[in-house]
């Protein structure tokens, strides 16, 4: 008798199709989202603060509550729900432009309160939307649309590293850096989601997974040379890792 | 018998699943679904199929919809 180990998450809408790029990382992580939402049973009490980019696309895909709150502001409407209705489970799906550029001040603030808020954030070293331009996160040296010589630091200036940046904060319960370049990745970024989904559940305080993507169309990669690039050159700069974890036992 | 199941209307042919399977046995197909796209194949005549799902975990579409072990 076969034992069904692989199912569609119930947490994401029935007969729905992903609108990505074809190997875009959106959507396994749009999926461990859902398949963590089951897992903790609390899908009929989560609401999605949805963003901008194609990060958003997310309210199309999960079954749960959302708003959306784009350009940055994810994090202060999450605030503003969760204090509301401290009972609801809350959290954005943002990308790194998002989060880390017209969002930084938003996001950062809401870690230093401590908010009880999970943050998911998409790092693809580009804005992938509106066409693979130079974006906070974007490798130094990287070639955009808007840095056609590549990235240099004179003009530029340094790429941020979002998950030191919000482990830093005070209120940060678990910030964490993964990776969807492997299976066995994706399984680690799995736990990661779950973890700052629980320090939500036990109030513990802000969580925080920044998970390494690809975006093959703006990088004009194929998905298998996009996932090369996260290993050789991403997961370099941006290492993955729990940057910060109040839960750990020492 | 260990098996997959594909929705070949979500396939939209990237083929991450192809190098993912340990026993190969995801091949690109001749059908093209409605997005026109050459949709990945499950053959499996020897029964090698071991049900790990890495191809259903690395599929970004979610068209590798059950993976059933056993």
């Amino acid at each position: 008798m076969a034992t069904q180990v692989f199912k569609i998450p119930k947490s994401l809408k029935e007969n729905m199709k992903y609108s990505f790029c074809p190997g875009c990382d959106h959507g396994v992580a749009v999926r461990l989202v859902a398949e963590v939402l089951d897992e903790l049973d609390i899908q009929d009490r989560s609401v999605l603060i949805a963003s901008i980019g194609c990060s958003v696309t997310a309210y199309d895909f999960l079954d749960v509550d959302s708003v959306e709150a784009p350009h940055g502001r994810a994090l202060a409407v999450g605030t503003g729900v969760k204090r509301a209705k401290p009972n609801q489970v809350v959290f954005s799906y943002q990308g790194d432009g998002d989060f880390a550029s017209i969002g930084l001040a938003e996001s950062l603030h809401a870690a230093l309160r401590g908010e009880k808020l999970t943050a998911i954030c998409i790092n693809n070293t580009t804005y992938g939307m509106t066409g693979g331009q130079l974006g906070p996160t974007t490798l130094l040296g990287q070639k955009t649309t808007t840095s056609t010589m590549g990235r240099n630091v004179e003009y530029y200036g340094y790429p941020i590293k979002i998950a030191e940046h919000v482990a830093l904060c005070d209120g940060t319960a678990y910030a964490a850096r993964v990776s969807l370049d492997t299976v066995a990745n994706i399984r680690k970024a799995k736990q990661a989601i779950k973890k700052a989904f629980e320090v939500q559940l036990n109030g513990l305080g802000f969580g925080f997974v920044e998970i390494l993507a690809t975006c093959p169309t703006n990088w004009r990669m194929t998905p298998e040379q996009a996932h090369e690039r996260v290993r050789k050159e991403m997961m370099k700069h941006y290492v993955p890792g729990v940057y910060k974890d109040i839960t750990e036992t020492k | 018998m260990s098996r997959i199941v594909i929705d070949k209307n979500k396939c939209k042919a990237c083929y991450l699943c192809i190098n993912e399977c340990p026993k190969k046995l995801l091949k690109i197909g001749n059908e093209t679904n409605s997005l026109g796209n050459h949709v990945v194949e499950f053959v499996d005549l020897k029964k090698e199929c071991l049900g790990c799902a890495m191809c259903a975990t690395r599929c970004p579409d979610l068209a590798i919809t059950e993976v059933y072990r056993g």
